[in-house]
């Protein structure tokens, strides 16, 4: 995909004239995300886990949670790595091998978002402080691609740890122990909603399909925290924004963000 | 000729006995057998299978459509919407006087553009080469690109061209047809243009469909009455 799927030229041109018109070549509105499904505990055997499908791109994210030495600097604090992979099944264009950039940028961004909105409370994940934590590891793969990775990830490893339940460990001859006994939500503090925004001429549009992704100039991913504040951003392809442009999609972001808060939300009770 | 039809998939056994084999098909000993999924149809002297399903395999003299990726300084690399990568050298399109050194490659054609090209030379050793210097085929400016499954584009075309006719008068479309699948709709109303879209996906999805020129055509009128 991203850097070797070649865009025709017509429908390149077709798509800038539809927005020169405020059309999209799908039919939405310039700040309308496409629809979302979300179902959760896809993975039985994983303690939590979300199938998300954005339009035409679906993405799995399975969260293991399992005790872990702390890095050294943070013995207070539990860990959580966020990793994404795209399967060669998902689009023509991807091919086995070590991930290539697009594909480490996708798992940098979607863990920013959840890491930066303090998300998760690390700091109940400690099992005894300095010698061993609780871990949280969020894997994504892409099943299918059709355009903004970023979001659809984002959405399912969200809604992955929204759902993730967690056993209790105590220390034991100095190994941490599960508790036998019910297992207890992941504690997590709020939910972060990222929505991606391309630029194509001088349009701004939301959630851009796979056409739309090819022929951007630019984009930005700015993540929203419940509370309405931006709490990561992230700005990719060879064009700017100009100032009013970055508050513009800020002010889109938090707009279009809390609606699909209210998706994620039902998920997480629609789980219980 | 109808009982002789029969689906097979891959590995199956056609028919024995001393017939040619011809597309999709392997001879092993006098025993003729299926490469690919499709329908075997058995013939006087030969059989072949026609696919279901795949990616188109270039033929000579095909009409494709081609998408262009990349260049070098003597020629173009085309996506032509198969496993091999079509090859159109530079002389084709410049001329015999064509110099790497004073010619600029992006200047007739650049990355994305869309070309009606036809398959010059392949055999399978060589990726196929292309050639666009004949009437009507060269850059295509306007119109949209369809895609759709190579193994369906008989149907599309239908018997002597009925199917495609129908829609071209219903549309008022001009639609040119790639063997690779792809097919390049321009009209000169939006409607038409739509139309003509979701009439070839129409026989895209329902290419085992029969009497499907009868179904495209109640479509398009029962379109153009709403």
């Amino acid at each position: 995909m991203a850097s070797h799927s070649v865009i025709d030229e017509l429908k390149k041109t077709q798509i800038l004239e539809l927005l020169d018109q405020e059309k999209r070549v799908d039919g939405r509105a310039l700040d309308e995300p496409r629809e979302i499904s979300i179902e959760t505990n896809a993975v039985p055997k994983a303690n939590g886990s979300a199938k998300v499908r954005l339009g035409d791109t679906e993405v799995l994210c399975g969260v293991k949670i399992q005790p872990d030495r702390p890095f050294p600097d943070m013995g207070d604090k539990g860990i959580f790595i966020c990793t994404a992979e795209l399967l060669p099944l998902s689009h023509p264009s991807v091919e086995t091998g070590p991930p290539q950039p697009h594909v480490i940028e996708l798992a940098r961004v979607v863990d920013r978002g959840i890491r930066e909105s303090h998300m998760i409370d690390l700091s109940q994940l400690v099992i005894e402080k300095g010698k061993s934590v609780v871990g949280v590891f969020s894997d994504i793969v892409v099943i299918d691609y059709d355009g903004n990775l970023f979001d659809a990830c984002s959405y399912a490893a969200t809604a992955a740890l929204l759902t993730s339940t967690t056993p209790k460990w105590t220390m034991v001859d100095d190994k941490p122990t599960i508790v036998n006994g019910e297992e207890i939500p992941l504690p997590t503090t709020t939910i972060p909603v990222s929505v991606t925004m391309g630029k194509i001429g001088n349009h701004i549009i939301v959630d851009p399909n796979g056409d739309e992704w090819d022929s951007m100039d630019a984009r930005i991913t700015i993540t929203t925290n419940s509370d309405g504040n931006i709490c990561a951003l992230q700005k990719g392809g060879n064009d700017g924004f100009t100032q009013e442009e970055v508050v513009q999609c800020g002010e889109i972001s938090v707009r279009v963000g809390a609606k699909i808060r209210e998706k994620l939300k039902e998920a997480q009770q629609g789980s219980r | 000729m109808d009982n002789k039809r029969k689906y097979v998939i891959p590995g199956d056994l056609v028919t024995t006995g001393p017939f040619r084999p011809e597309q999709n098909v392997l001879l092993e000993g006098n025993k003729i057998i299926s490469t690919s999924i499709g329908i075997s149809e058995i013939y006087d002297d030969s059989v072949r299978v026609i696919p279901l399903t795949g990616k188109y395999i270039p033929k000579i003299n095909d009409l494709v459509i081609a998408k262009v990726l990349s260049h070098t300084s003597l020629s173009w690399e085309l996506d032509i919407n198969s496993c091999y990568v079509g090859f159109l050298p530079a002389q084709d399109v410049f001329g015999r006087d064509f110099s790497a050194h004073a010619d600029e490659l992006t200047s007739k054609l650049k990355t994305g553009d869309l070309v009606a090209a036809r398959i010059a030379n392949f055999d399978r050793t060589r990726d196929p080469l292309l050639t666009i210097s004949d009437r009507d085929l060269g850059k295509i400016d306007s119109g949209a690109l369809v895609q759709i499954s190579p193994s369906k584009v008989p149907r599309l075309i239908g018997k002597r061209g009925t199917m495609i006719q129908t829609i071209e008068i219903a549309t008022n479309a001009a639609i040119t047809i790639g063997q690779n699948g792809w097919v390049v709709v321009s009209c000169e109303s939006t409607e038409g243009l739509l139309k003509a879209k979701k009439a070839i996906q129409m026989v895209d999805e329902k290419a085992h469909i029969a009497n499907l020129t009868d179904q495209v055509k109640e479509m398009l009128e029962s379109e153009s009455e709403s």
